[in-house]
């Protein structure tokens, strides 16, 4: 795997090197015409990326969705639109055949994929939606399968996809059943019925080709639907997870690069060096990355440990994260403001960063989607959960050589146990022991762990006085406030869950001044009160971010080498 | 308003508020129709309901209320408490909810937010008498405001202030002028960076506008973005005469004019999850 992350590393080259055909400058040149990087789309397809989104057993290298998530780091680390619009969105589309089609759909999938096709996922239309999720497709069953018919507005690809994975309307009001999964095959000449409408250009990821789709009469063989009829809305939960975690696990890369430019501009030969608050926001940046990379990954492993528990984490890490990394990248923007022109490439970078993140997280739309998903079962696990659970096995937070497969049918869409808020709980005991350190880092940390266990123990309160599902007392400002308390809380569950559990081997990870700073930034997010950071904890996260940078390794739990400032030879 | 405006062709125009009673459903249409709305108020006219007591407590919120108390000069409790009263009552109105059921929470960089509620971002600012809140439901907002007649001497900040472009635009230009645009500048720098939630900790002379609030722009006078902020400057009178600032996003996502918090969870996927867990059995 680390062979696969250096060879993509490689292709693509420094960066920040501007004469590189794939480098910022270059990228945000495509970005200024509209277009994906031409040159990143022939890399990747060099790269056969597209087997990372097949099933190994299907001829493909998608295996586990950790390692998955940090091969897409690399693409997502130079551009956010070129991983989306070269291939994560087809994953997206696939992942419904993954997890519920016939052997014969599966196979038909993995050859398209396989062979350079792309796929486009046709999404239903959800509450709050936006242009991509607006409108829906209409089927209704005939005695020889399905008729199609509807517009919809944005669908990524939509121009170039050998085929559309669509969630469409199949029976009539909005319950649990009345949308099915159909596979539309866009390759049929003529393309009776079907028609791809002009490309519409979008503010954010402005290499991505959406354009609408319009389906008249279009007749589908019975053997098209995915999973039984009436599936859609199931197999949406069920696939949504992987693609929460893996979208919060890749943006950390753009975040990644960000960051490094940041460092680059305030270590600069001439620069004046970093002041006290640049300290502090280079190395708060960070924390917040090794804290979201830590949920990330729990998150994507649970897929394969826990898959009766994944929907929470895989919900709460998606409504955090985007937005994390979005407001990051604004703070980023203060280090960067000088007028020297590395500052100002790598404050162009942030502002492409700033227009694609709203776009790759979906806003308000993305965020109310794993609200809905959230907030039926807070109540619920208030009352049987929290404080009960057990504590999840340590496989989540430390990989072993083996992992169960990931089942992507297995997955629960509601119940099972939150493990996050059980990482929280069982982490305070065990800060005491061999995995801490004595003196002012262990005090700060274990009064940070309280309080955020406190934070928990409210939440118990709360969310234990409402009744579950009912709609109208879960849609109210109250309840989505404690909502997103909730998720900073299951954050803390995963980091502390991490940090207790490591190996011990890497001494920075080992050392606790980046948790008690990520911690820190978390109680800071819920508003509670915080105990001071020990005089030198921001220092000794920032000497680690610029040896990073100085030695070419990556922001995240992994450190893995990068093309540029010392890390993998770009090859070219 | 005084009549006063600048720039801000797409903006909606801001909307007075006598008091508590309103009028609030302005301030829904203005989401609805224009994406966003800008409301403000002269904080005295509003004292009587800003009496410190439980009813205020309750308004306030835990957090805000302790930030009230703390607050030692009654004039500066009593413009805080107003600023959160009029937050409070133009987003319960974007969202079609009772003011005293959000809550207003900071980002580590100071930006107000309503937690768990991101259809609806805000931004607040006050001088003197004169309290403003912004509302966006496309995007970032920011808003600035100072006294029309604050005199800001171009020779001693335009060094701090001033990108490469702007100090050609401003420098020629004779006195009174040099500084009433100088302090539109302030004011339209304060409330983009306010937008992205930095405040003065944002280079002011690493962005620029031009005469017309057109911007951002790179330093030396080229679009540092693609037409996705709207800014404007208007002229507000209580009495005393106020500019005041609007930094207007759109992320470009399109998303639908309903902010309502009693529709963002979908039926479909809420329905599905109690579904499955009703026929888990009992005791959820």
């Amino acid at each position: 795997m680390r062979r696969r992350i250096e060879e993509l590393e490689r292709a693509f080259g420094d960066p920040c090197d501007g004469a590189n055909p794939l480098g910022m400058a270059a990228l945000a040149e495509a970005d200024r015409r509209n277009e994906l990087p031409a040159a990143g789309e022939r890399a990747l397809d060099a790269a056969d990326f597209a087997s990372e989104f097949v099933p190994v057993a299907l001829g493909g290298r998608l295996d586990r969705a950790d390692v998955l998530a940090r091969v897409l780091r690399p693409v997502f680390r130079r551009d956010v639109a070129l991983g989306f619009g070269y291939g994560i969105t087809s994953l997206f589309a696939a992942s419904a055949v993954w997890a519920a089609g016939t052997e014969q759909q599966r196979g038909r999938t993995a050859r398209t994929l396989l062979g350079g096709g792309r796929l486009s996922i046709v999404h239903h239309s959800l509450a709050h939606g936006n242009a991509m999720w607006r409108g829906e497709l209409v089927a209704r069953r005939t005695e020889n399968g399905y008729v199609l018919n509807g517009r919809k507005d944005a669908v990524l690809n939509a121009e170039r996809s050998a085929g559309y994975v669509v969630y469409a309307r199949t029976e009539p009001g909005r319950g649990p059943r009345s949308h099915s999964v159909l596979l539309l095959d866009a390759r049929e000449r003529p393309p009776a019925g079907l028609r791809v409408l002009p490309r519409q250009l979008t503010t954010g990821m402005r290499g991505c080709r959406f354009a609408g789709l319009e389906l008249t009469d279009r007749h589908l063989p019975p053997d098209s639907v995915v999973g039984r009829p009436g599936d859609g809305t199931q197999l949406a939960l069920r696939t949504f997870q992987l693609n929460r975690a893996l979208v919060s696990s890749v943006v950390l890369g753009a975040g990644d690069t960000a960051l490094r430019s940041a460092v680059a501009a305030v270590t600069a030969e001439g620069a004046k060096g970093p002041g006290k608050r640049q300290r502090q926001v280079l190395a708060g940046v960070f924390a917040d990355l090794l804290w979201c990379d830590a949920m990330a990954t729990v998150v994507l492993r649970s897929l394969h440990v826990l898959p009766d528990s994944a929907h929470l984490g895989a919900a709460a890490v998606k409504y955090l994260v985007p937005d994390l990394v979005r407001e990051d990248l604004e703070e980023l923007g203060t280090v960067l403001g000088a007028s020297d022109s590395l500052r100002q490439s790598g404050l162009s970078y942030v502002h492409k960063l700033l227009r694609d993140l709203p776009a790759a997280g979906l806003g308000h739309l993305g965020t109310a989607a794993c609200q809905a998903v959230l907030l039926p079962q807070l109540p619920g696990l208030a009352r049987d959960s929290w404080g009960v659970a057990e504590e999840p096995p340590p496989s989540l937070f430390r990989a072993g050589p083996s992992m169960p497969p990931l089942e992507m049918g297995r997955l629960a869409v509601a119940g099972g146990t939150d493990f996050l808020a059980a990482s929280l709980n069982g982490a305070l005991p065990r800060l005491g022991g061999d995995a801490g350190e004595a003196g002012p880092y262990r005090e700060v940390l274990v009064r940070l762990t309280e309080s955020l266990i406190a934070e928990l123990q409210l939440l118990r309160r709360e969310f234990g006085a409402m009744p579950a599902g009912d709609r109208a007392v879960l849609a109210r400002p109250e309840a989505c406030a404690l909502a997103d308390r909730y998720a900073h809380v299951a954050a803390a569950g995963a980091v502390l869950g991490f940090w207790t559990r490591q190996d011990g081997t890497d001494p920075f990870l080992a050392d606790p001044a980046w948790l008690v700073l990520a911690l820190s930034r978390l109680g800071g997010r819920l508003g509670l009160k915080l105990p001071a950071l020990p005089p030198d904890c921001v220092d000794r996260v920032f000497g680690e971010v610029v040896a990073r940078y100085r030695s070419g390794r990556a922001y995240d739990l992994h450190a893995g080498l990068l093309a540029g400032s010392g890390g993998v030879g770009t090859g070219r | 308003m005084s009549g006063y405006e600048r720039g801000g062709s797409t903006l909606a125009a801001p909307i007075l508020m006598e008091g508590p009673a309103g009028p609030w459903l302005r301030v829904r249409e203005s989401v609805a129709f224009f994406g966003h709305a800008v409301v403000y108020a002269d904080w005295n006219r509003w004292l009587p309901a800003v009496a410190a007591g439980p009813e205020l407590r309750r308004l306030l919120g835990n957090r805000d209320w302790e930030r009230f108390n703390a607050l030692a000069k009654p004039e500066v409790r009593h413009r805080f408490a107003v600023s959160r009263l009029l937050v409070r009552h133009a987003a319960g109105a974007a969202l079609e909810v009772v003011p005293d059921t959000l809550e207003v929470a900071y980002k580590p960089g100071g930006r107000p937010y309503l937690r768990g509620c991101d259809q609806l971002d805000v931004s607040l600012s006050h001088t003197l008498d004169l309290v403003v809140v912004g509302l966006n439901r496309r995007g970032r907002i920011g808003v600035d405001t100072e006294l029309a007649g604050r005199r800001l001497r171009y020779s001693e900040v335009h060094r701090q202030m001033c990108t490469v472009a702007e100090r050609a635009m401003l420098a020629g230009l004779p006195m009174p002028e040099q500084e009433a645009e100088l302090l539109r500048l302030w004011t339209l720098k304060e409330a983009y960076t306010k937008a992205l939630g930095q405040g003065m900790r944002m280079g002011f002379t690493q962005f620029g506008f031009d005469a017309d609030g057109r911007g951002p722009l790179t330093p030396d006078g080229r679009p540092a973005s693609y037409g996705e902020w709207a800014f404007g400057t208007y002229g507000l009178d209580l009495g005393d005469s106020y500019l005041m600032s609007v930094a207007c996003h759109d992320a470009g996502l399109g998303g639908e004019a309903d902010t309502s918090v009693a529709t963002m969870l979908d039926e479909g996927f809420f329905g599905q999850v109690v579904d499955l867990l009703d026929r888990r059995g009992p005791g959820r």
